[in-house]
């Protein structure tokens, strides 16, 4: 008996075993060059530029206090789990000091004239307040009183007031790169290959303007055992059809930092290119209708809750989407999984207004308001949007125009539009997405806190904004969720936006790129650093 | 002489200053604004404002308009890019030789094929191979060159796997690598530019061939080849010549989409970028170059003119 056991055992360690080989034979690889076909940084100093793309670039030669989760460490693509980086662990020691410890002995990139000294607390120091005084951005950093080095490994960061959305800024890429002061005596600045250096996991090793950039693996990267890529190069290609061209041709790997492509893009490669992988993704995206809420006829929740009834989710998802999207993709973006209320979880009776078709119902509403007929309004919008944005605009008119409100759309060239319509300076409606941020405060503050430049549709809401400011100071993460979600339970039948469908995309890459997973921070180099060829 | 060259030089300076006023208003009353295209979304009012000064743009405009001519005429320095914070002389430098040599082959391919084509069609008039010529001039006006640049793009990634989009190398570094970088975008470009130059080739051609001097040779009994190549085409030229001429600006502006599409460091690409960035300087500033490249040639064509033909010294 004891010998059947035995046998049954052994038979059944040899099946475990020969299930498991699969994934043993999943343990990446070390070596390889990954290509990636996107268009020019603007500039190489992540403080003298605002752009996403430098940000991106960058991202692979700089590192920072803590940064979000990314590869194995993440759970979605909208995880947003702040991990150690530069520091190795960090306290709140009051509500309003943050004390972080470095890691010992972490060195930067051996190139002229730091040659490979270690980082120190002053090194971060410098760089935070060269961001506070430098960056474009700089007023995300306005809640800090001070930065101090304590001593060579410990870093204090003093804040005005608490506030609960500050780590992840420091965590953003885009924000809080760690660079070395000599190299800005030496070279005036950041902005040219020579003066990237930092402690990421790649060294920029040669950049030809407008042509590319090529970044090798950190020998001395303080994560043992990563990057697993040997190098990563930018092929600069500012021309979308060009970009997926090359992928098709095999000369690159990713047709854009991301790596995505659209629905439509990856339909295609699925019928021309069996040898690329395609995942469907859910990310950051935001798509609505924003009003003058100050101004009639859209002062009246009940002609916006009228347009919110009249918008057919499901029928646009399966019409344009491929039934892929996220048919209500606000308050919170579908991607931010770990802050968003779906709609199906809120009271019915206010959720009809988020998500809900009634058009019905919709026309009683507009006639209780006063406008039987309907009434005729403008919907500013900027057609240049990738697909399928362009169709948006069509639907939103077509399914308003079944509850008698005559849409005309209004379309503006792009400098016009961001710098208007996109702040809320526009007559009446408006149509368009909005910027993927890494932080709830930024679609909940940001779009619904008075004088706020992304408050689209004016709201002033004065019970709102008592929650607004609750959930910014809040400093317990469990309280702060809680705050969160009450702030969705009580939008869900305001419509001072109206959302619309979010589209999913593909990420696009040749079977042989293993470990590239989806985030919808700016962490390219975090992203890259799991990645890995198996060939 | 000399007072005549002093002359056209002291009205090169008007021009030049017109060009930087219209240049630099236009830039100006574009709708949007550089600061706000740069954040993007993520506008946050202390943002913008703070970006607006550090650019500079928070002082009046004639101060600006003052300090980029002043840079210019007493520095030779041309600004920085609002966006790269780089001098833009030195980025035009740079990028120059990669526009010339692209339009020097786009005009040798078009002129090759037009000239050809164009003589075949006119001395084979109203055959099928007139015909057959005519049509494919025709094509070639009304095909975008865009268009065909993508088709040209895509297409072969497609169904062969590859596309004729590289990595670009400089002529001075691998001069095979780089003609086989350049080849198809100018072959492209030139072909659709082709499509003119083949059918004034041929009306002119027509028209000389029924000369009396045509007449005359054909009487002396000379072969058809040579009244053709000898006689006819060096007189047909003129109006081609003229042509190419004529078009040279566009070969500069098609460059814009060749460039992006072919992944080419240009000067039309940093132009294109730059205006679509709001990149004031930058659009400033190589408008400006390139206006003073034109009236510079328009100049030494002049002079040249005074040189050769006494009679214009005087006019």
């Amino acid at each position: 008996m004891a010998r059947r056991l035995t046998l049954i055992v052994l038979a059944l360690t040899l099946a475990l075993c020969a299930a498991a080989s699969p994934v043993l034979a999943q343990q990446p690889k070390r070596g390889g060059t990954l290509r990636i076909a996107e268009r020019e940084a603007p500039n190489l100093d992540p403080h003298l530029a605002v752009s996403f793309l430098t940000h991106s670039y960058v991202n692979l030669v700089y590192s920072q206090l803590v940064r979000f989760a990314h590869g194995t460490e993440q759970k979605h693509g909208g995880d947003f789990t702040i991990v150690p980086d530069l520091a190795e662990r960090w306290e709140q020691k009051t509500p309003t000091e943050l004390v972080f410890h470095l890691r010992k002995g972490v060195k930067f990139h051996n190139k002229p004239p730091v040659n490979g000294r270690e980082v120190t607390a002053d090194d971060v120091k410098w760089s935070l307040d060269r961001f506070m005084t430098k960056s474009g951005f700089r007023a995300r950093f306005d809640p800090v009183q001070s930065v101090d080095a304590v001593d060579k490994y410990t870093v204090r960061i003093t804040l005005k007031e608490p506030n609960a959305p500050f780590l992840n800024h420091l965590a953003n890429s885009s924000y809080t790169a760690i660079m070395p002061k000599e190299a800005e005596a030496q070279f005036k600045d950041f902005n040219r290959p020579e003066a990237a250096i930092g402690t990421g996991p790649f060294v920029l090793k040669g950049y030809d303007k407008g042509v590319r950039a090529v970044f090798e693996r950190n020998p001395d990267y303080f994560v043992k055992g990563l990057p697993y890529l040997d190098s990563v190069v930018i092929e600069i290609t500012p021309d979308a059809s060009a970009r997926a061209s090359l992928m098709r041709a095999g000369k690159v790997e990713l047709i854009q930092i991301y790596g995505h492509a659209s629905i439509e893009e990856g339909k295609a490669f699925q019928k021309t290119n069996p040898e690329i992988d395609l995942h469907l993704l859910t990310v950051m995206a935001q798509g609505m209708i924003y009003f003058r809420t100050d101004q009639p006829p859209f002062n009246d929740v009940r002609v916006r809750r009228a347009i919110s009834l009249a918008i057919d989710r499901k029928g646009w998802n399966d019409a344009l989407l491929y039934g892929e999207g996220c048919l209500v993709s606000g308050p919170v973006p579908c991607a931010m999984k770990d802050w968003r209320v779906d709609p199906s979880k809120l009271e019915p009776a206010k959720a009809k207004y988020l998500g809900g078709y009634d058009p019905a119902e919709a026309k009683r509403l507009l006639a209780e308001a006063g406008y039987p007929n309907g009434f005729t309004t403008p919907a500013f919008h900027w057609p240049g949007y990738a697909p399928p944005w362009r169709s948006y605009y069509d639907l939103v008119a077509d399914n308003l125009s079944k509850i008698g409100i005559t849409v005309e759309l209004k379309p503006e060239e792009y400098g016009k539009y961001i710098s208007t319509t996109y702040l809320g300076k526009f007559e009446k409606m408006a149509i368009g997405p909005v910027t993927p941020f890494t932080e709830v405060d930024d679609f909940l503050f940001g779009s619904y806190y008075p004088e706020q430049p992304n408050n689209r549709s004016h709201v002033a809401d004065a019970e709102l904004n008592k929650m607004l400011q609750a959930q910014r100071r809040e400093l317990d993460p469990k309280k702060r969720k809680a705050i969160v979600e009450d702030i969705q339970r009580y939008l869900a039948d305001k419509a001072y936006y109206v959302y619309l469908p979010s589209s999913a995309q593909y990420q696009a890459h040749p079977k042989y790129v293993k470990g590239f997973k989806h985030h919808d921070g700016y962490g390219l180099g975090h992203k890259l650093m799991f990645t890995w060829m198996d060939r | 002489m000399k007072q005549y060259v002093l002359r056209r030089v002291a009205l090169a300076v008007p021009t030049l200053f017109l060009v930087s006023v219209i240049v630099f208003g236009l830039m100006r009353l574009m709708p949007g604004d550089v600061a706000t295209r740069m954040v993007e979304g993520h506008a946050y009012a202390p943002t913008i404002d703070a970006l607006r000064r550090d650019l500079g743009l928070d002082r009046p405009v004639h101060t600006q308009y003052l300090e980029w001519v002043q840079g210019i005429v007493l520095r030779a320095d041309f600004g920085q890019s609002y966006w790269t914070r780089q001098p833009i002389l030195d980025e035009f430098v740079r990028r120059f030789p990669v526009t010339l040599e692209l339009a020097l082959l786009t005009i040798l391919v078009s002129v090759v094929i037009g000239v050809a084509v164009g003589i075949v069609s006119a001395i084979r008039q109203d055959t099928v191979t007139d015909y057959v010529g005519r049509t494919l001039a025709i094509l070639a006006l009304s095909v975008p060159y865009f268009g065909l640049a993508v088709l040209v793009v895509v297409l072969p990634s497609i169904y062969f796997r590859w596309t004729p989009v590289y990595t670009y190398v400089p002529f001075t570094v691998d001069p095979l690598e780089n003609l086989k970088i350049l080849t198809v975008p100018a072959l492209v470009f030139g072909v659709t530019r082709a499509g003119p130059i083949m059918r004034i080739m041929r009306s002119a051609l027509l028209d000389v061939l029924r000369q009396d001097f045509i007449r005359t040779a054909w009487s002396k009994g000379l072969g058809e080849r040579t009244i053709v190549l000898r006689h006819a085409l060096k007189n047909a030229m003129i109006p081609v010549i003229t042509l190419v001429g004529l078009q040279m600006p566009l070969y500069i502006g098609g460059s814009v989409i060749i460039e992006s599409i072919f992944r080419l460091p240009g000067v039309g690409l940093f132009f294109f970028e730059a205006l679509t960035r709001l990149d004031y300087p930058v659009v400033q500033s190589v408008n400006l170059i390139i206006a003073a490249l034109v009236v510079g040639l328009n100049l030494a064509i002049d002079v040249t003119y005074a040189f050769l033909d006494p009679r214009i010294r005087y006019r």
